[in-house]
């Protein structure tokens, strides 16, 4: 009878043990999930470590490279942005310094009018530009006719003044930029233009301003070189 | 009585296990291993009741010595870093197969033993109708 209670008992024990055990396992394997770190023992999860390790060293080796080529396009686009931007404001000064835009800046406004004994003639308008240029003019109008290098004064038939091709008539304003207390000086000099100009009894008047207009060069009467070619020495 | 105390065993053996923590997963392959030693020692055992030679003490020994056995082989394995533990599956399973076998043919058996009685048991009870008619005819 003790016999038979200590075997009964013996396999209930091990009926739970076995089942214990066997459910433990279930659960582990259904929820393990393989990758969880946690559920990793030490060499496995420094073999993993090696394997990451190696991945980003590569993946930092890509993105080295990478970046080195951002940085080279990066500066190539400065480079070109630059260049652009220089040859964009070499236009520009060119195309001011040819008369192709119209100018703004201090300078000096003088007129001059016909008057009843007197008329102008083209050459004092012709003086007075020569003046202004030498009294360091950028940029000089008549009757906001721009005077460029290709301009001519003239006059046809001893009547007509003519600036670049048109024709003009007084009071002749003539339009200068540069620094205007070198123009005033310039003209107003004892024995200077405006005396020489007074004493012939022809009547004229400046104003200096900050802010004189010199218009735009007309782009229609634009003379182009038919015979002028371009000659680099170093050819020959 | 050692049906129903195998059966309270099952039962709060699985409310214990679902309620118990997870283990790491590399231990659970060294678990995984003591359940089929578990197992065969079970199998083993219930063979051997068959046979009528059961001894709680082989049994008790068995089924602790092997599972712990195979733990250490299977530790062993992982040290020298050759799958021992596939060996001592091969065996535990093979062993479970040849215990089934017995437990099956007993069955098959006892059972063909039951038809056959079952038969003569009809047979002999025709016969005794067979008896009655012809004696009531007579």
């Amino acid at each position: 009878m003790k016999a038979k209670i200590t075997m009964t008992i013996s396999i209930a024990c091990i009926a739970l043990i076995l089942t214990l055990v066997m459910f433990t396992q279930f659960k582990t394997v259904d929820e393990t999930d393989i990758t969880a770190i946690e559920t990793m023992r030490e060499t496995e999860l420094r073999t993993e470590l090696a394997s990451w390790k190696e991945k980003y060293e590569e993946v930092r080796t890509t993105i080295e490279e990478r970046e080195s080529k951002i940085k080279e396009y990066e500066d190539e686009l400065l480079n070109d942005a630059n260049t652009s931007s220089i040859l964009e404001n070499e236009v520009k000064e060119s195309e001011a310094y040819l008369g192709y835009t119209s100018l703004k800046g201090q300078g000096i406004i003088v007129t001059l009018k016909d008057n009843d004994i007197y008329n102008i003639e083209y050459q004092d308008l012709l003086r007075l530009i020569n003046e202004l240029n030498n009294a360091g003019a950028e940029a000089i109008s008549i009757n906001d006719e721009r005077i460029v290098s290709m301009s001519e004064v003239t006059m046809v038939n001893n009547r007509i003044i003519l600036v670049n091709a048109k024709r003009i008539s007084g009071p002749y304003t003539v339009k200068a930029i540069g620094d205007k207390k070198y123009f005033e000086s310039a003209l107003s000099i004892k024995g200077g233009y405006i005396d020489e100009i007074k004493a012939a009894g022809k009547d004229i008047e400046y104003v200096t301003d900050d802010n004189v207009i010199v218009p735009a060069y007309d782009d229609t009467e634009k003379r182009e070189l038919k015979y002028a070619r371009e000659y680099i020495e170093s050819e020959e | 009585m050692i049906y129903i105390a195998i059966i309270i065993g099952c039962i709060i053996g699985a409310i214990l296990g679902a309620f118990a923590p997870v283990i790491p997963y590399t231990y659970s392959s060294y678990l995984s291993i003591a359940i089929v030693a578990a197992l065969d020692t079970v199998f083993g055992g219930i063979a051997s009741v068959i046979k009528g030679n059961f001894d709680l003490k082989i049994f008790l020994s068995g089924f602790f010595g092997n599972s712990i056995l195979s733990i250490a082989l299977t530790y062993l394995g992982e040290k020298l870093n050759v799958d021992i533990y596939l060996a001592a599956i091969v065996v535990f399973v093979g062993r479970m197969f040849t215990n089934l076998g017995i437990i099956r043919r007993y069955y098959i058996d006892k059972c063909v033993k039951f038809i056959e009685k079952k038969k003569l048991e009809k047979e002999s009870k025709s016969k005794e109708d067979e008896d009655e008619t012809t004696e009531t005819e007579a």
